[in-house]
């Protein structure tokens, strides 16, 4: 899992590339929740294939830990089998997901 | 060697799943499955395995096979851990929301969500976890 930062504004942008499952979880988490201390995020899903219940857990942890610190978190970008996965296990009503960057950025 | 027939042994251990999913990829391509068959199959095989590579303390083998035959995929995981059905885990509440969301027992839904059929027996020591798959 390869995970490219990119500020904007008071947000980051947390470009994920690669699986989110298993034995990228934890690591993954780790960047993420890090990158809460700066502000809200947004991680950018687009160049992510595959999602596992152990990358949900990860989104799950993360949007958490947003709400505890009062910043947000949203993905965007999801590719049509991570979203299935998304809307299969209920998480598309508790993650809020956007088509784009922008939207995402908009939404604020 | 048939094209359209996986079987892979790998050890029960998290740092052994890439190679699984790789496997799986290769596989979905040569059998000719659908990108979102293909999603299905790895995410079943994938949630499945890891559960005996976090869970089955004891377990030294985990076998991965899969085969297609016409419209159908058949999927076999065994392992020869201690006695367990994956299958008896809850279900999720898919409705709660995020402060209340629970993160266990979604890998056993998405088992349960993305096959046709599922089996769980144990044979001659062995945990056979067998599932039934759309190729479409």
């Amino acid at each position: 899992m390869q995970i490219v930062e990119h500020r904007e504004g008071a947000t980051t942008i947390a470009a994920l590339e690669g699986r989110l499952d298993t034995a990228t979880a934890a690591a993954t988490e780790e960047k993420l929740i890090a990158l809460l201390d700066q502000g809200g995020v947004v991680a950018d899903m687009t160049g992510v294939r595959y999602v596992s219940s152990a990358g949900l857990r990860v989104l799950l942890k993360t949007a958490k830990q947003a709400r505890t610190r009062n910043v947000g978190f949203s993905v965007c970008g999801l590719q049509p089998a991570v979203r299935e996965v998304f809307e299969i296990s209920g998480f598309d009503k508790i993650i809020p997901s956007h088509g784009s960057r922008a939207e995402a950025l908009a939404a604020g | 060697m048939d094209a359209t027939v996986l079987r892979h042994e790998m050890p029960p251990e998290v740092d052994a799943l890439p190679a699984l999913l790789d496997r799986l990829e290769a596989f979905a391509e040569t059998a000719e499955l659908s990108p979102r068959a293909a999603q299905h199959l790895a995410l079943v095989a994938e949630e499945l395995a890891a559960n005996v590579a976090m869970h089955a303390g004891g377990a030294s083998l985990l076998r991965v096979e899969a085969r297609r035959e016409g419209d159908s995929l058949h999927l076999l995981i065994e392992d020869d851990g201690p006695e367990f059905d994956p299958l008896s885990a809850a279900a999720p509440d898919l409705e709660a929301g995020v402060e209340e969301r629970d993160i266990g027992g979604l890998g056993v839904h998405f088992v349960r969500r993305l096959t046709r059929e599922a089996h769980y027996e144990r044979r001659e020591g062995l945990n056979r976890l067998t599932a039934l798959l759309d190729v479409g």
